[in-house]
């Protein structure tokens, strides 16, 4: 409390010490007021700032976050990536930041940094092990997500991507209500039916919340198979659905061919029916889930790879949408 | 029709003048804004003329003040009073409608737990 400038007076009395209670609802109020300005200051020190969202769970939002954080970072910007999934943090598993602490200083919080030079924050990092559960209601989860964006000593960043636990519920709605000037969100899909669903209940949060949906992502959309035959031998493969696929091995004697294993086209097809940008689709990678448990994300360890090509493609995307759409149209209030 | 984009919002003594981005201009008394709270202690007394009323009246008996106002992410104002109910988020298309002299709750009861 040294630095604390709250100190009540009682005048001709001399100052009095408040009580231990009212002592505590100060430093409380004290700084709470701090993170409010930390949070307003949040809107000049970093540029842009997307929400990545999808209506179920299990589509790879946080395989897409850790994507679009790291693509963003091979291109020499400055990315942050808030992993707001309370009860399921598995970011910094994927960054190679597993069993890492967060360091504090002066009650700010500071960023681990994983690859590429990506500050990461999780709940992960606040846990005794990670088999310990996070058992919270609504409104703790609320004020540990207000601390995660007001409490974090971010510094200058060009892009924070911020990575929310599956629907449309507390998490998404209390960064919406907290973060100023939030470019829009990335909704994540899978092509078969049910993802698609609760896709679209995320694209009508977004319009309730006032908030720009960038455009929508399909993830695992379709597994290449590549091998190798004499060439000139026509290959087959027996695909979902009882069809067969077909192709021929060039000159080389490659050959390639992609199963739609979830189906295909669902995510363009669901932003074309609510009139919201297709970003682009991201392969079936097993390399994801290798990459995912050994902390070495597939454009790390493969950065000219199909995969790491595919989000480069979709990060390009976001890019030319949030970097052109400064419309600055603020609310003046007198 | 779409919800105009606020532009800008003046408190006056009473009273706050709104300016939209299709060149409308609304002007809303306090009261008037106080007694269309949207939140769920405010919003369950609306639904019946007697108790609209004693709203109404509780309001009407608190000293004029001007609130601070802020945003609420990119969809709603949150008016704060030093006096009298705080609590409420108001929508744009709220405040729209109250400046157009529209029914806020959109003829629709109270039901809680409905956003």
């Amino acid at each position: 409390m040294a630095d604390n400038p709250i100190r009540m007076n009682n005048p001709g009395a001399g100052p009095v010490a408040p009580s231990a209670e009212e002592q505590k609802k100060m430093e409380a109020a004290y700084s709470q007021m701090k993170r409010k300005m930390a949070i307003s200051q949040m809107g000049k020190t970093i540029k842009h700032k997307i929400m990545v969202l999808s209506g179920k769970g299990g589509v790879g939002k946080s395989t897409v976050a850790t994507g679009l954080a790291l693509s963003l970072a091979q291109q020499g910007l400055k990315v942050g990536l808030l992993d707001i999934d309370i009860t399921g943090p598995n970011v910094p598993k994927m960054m190679g930041l597993d069993g890492r602490r967060l360091n504090v200083e002066s009650g700010r919080i500071h960023p681990a940094q994983g690859h590429l030079g990506v500050k990461v924050i999780s709940m992960a990092f606040l846990l005794e092990d990670e088999d310990s559960p996070v058992v919270w209601r609504g409104p703790i989860k609320l004020g540990a997500i207000q601390q995660f964006i007001g409490d974090v000593e971010w510094g200058q960043l060009d892009y924070l991507i911020i990575d929310f636990p599956p629907g449309t519920s507390d998490e998404p709605l209390t960064v919406a209500q907290s973060l100023p000037d939030i470019d829009g969100m990335v909704i994540v899909t899978t092509p078969q039916d049910v993802a698609l669903l609760d896709s679209r209940k995320s694209i009508t949060f977004a319009n309730t919340l006032k908030v720009d949906v960038i455009g929508v992502v399909e993830n695992m959309s379709g597994y290449t198979i590549r091998g190798k035959a004499p060439s000139g031998t026509d290959i087959q493969l027996a695909a979902p659905a009882g069809r067969t696929l077909q192709t021929t091995a060039d000159d080389n004697g490659d050959w390639a061919l992609t199963l739609d294993i979830f189906k295909s086209g669902g995510g363009e097809k669901t932003a074309e029916e609510f009139g919201v940008p297709f970003l682009g689709k991201l392969p079936f990678d097993p390399g994801f889930v290798r990459g995912g448990d050994d902390g070495v994300h597939r454009i790390v360890s493969e950065p000219d790879g199909p995969s790491s090509l595919a989000f480069a493609e979709v990060v390009a995307q976001i890019q030319s949408r949030v970097e052109t759409s400064d419309s600055g149209g603020g609310l003046e209030i007198i | 029709m779409d919800t105009p984009t606020l532009k800008r919002l003046e408190r006056r003594e009473l009273d706050m003048h709104l300016t939209w981005s299709n060149g409308q201009e609304h002007e809303i008394t306090y009261d008037d804004l106080r007694h269309a709270c949207p939140c769920a202690k405010c919003s369950p007394l609306r639904n019946e003329e007697k108790t609209s009323m004693s709203l109404r009246r509780d309001i009407e008996r608190l000293p004029s003040e001007k609130p601070s106002v802020k945003t609420v992410g990119n969809y709603a104002l949150a008016f704060k009073w030093v006096q009298g109910c705080s609590a409420g988020i108001y929508r744009f298309e709220r405040i729209w409608r109250l400046g157009e002299n529209l029914d806020p709750d959109n003829g629709q009861t109270y039901v809680h737990g409905a956003w």
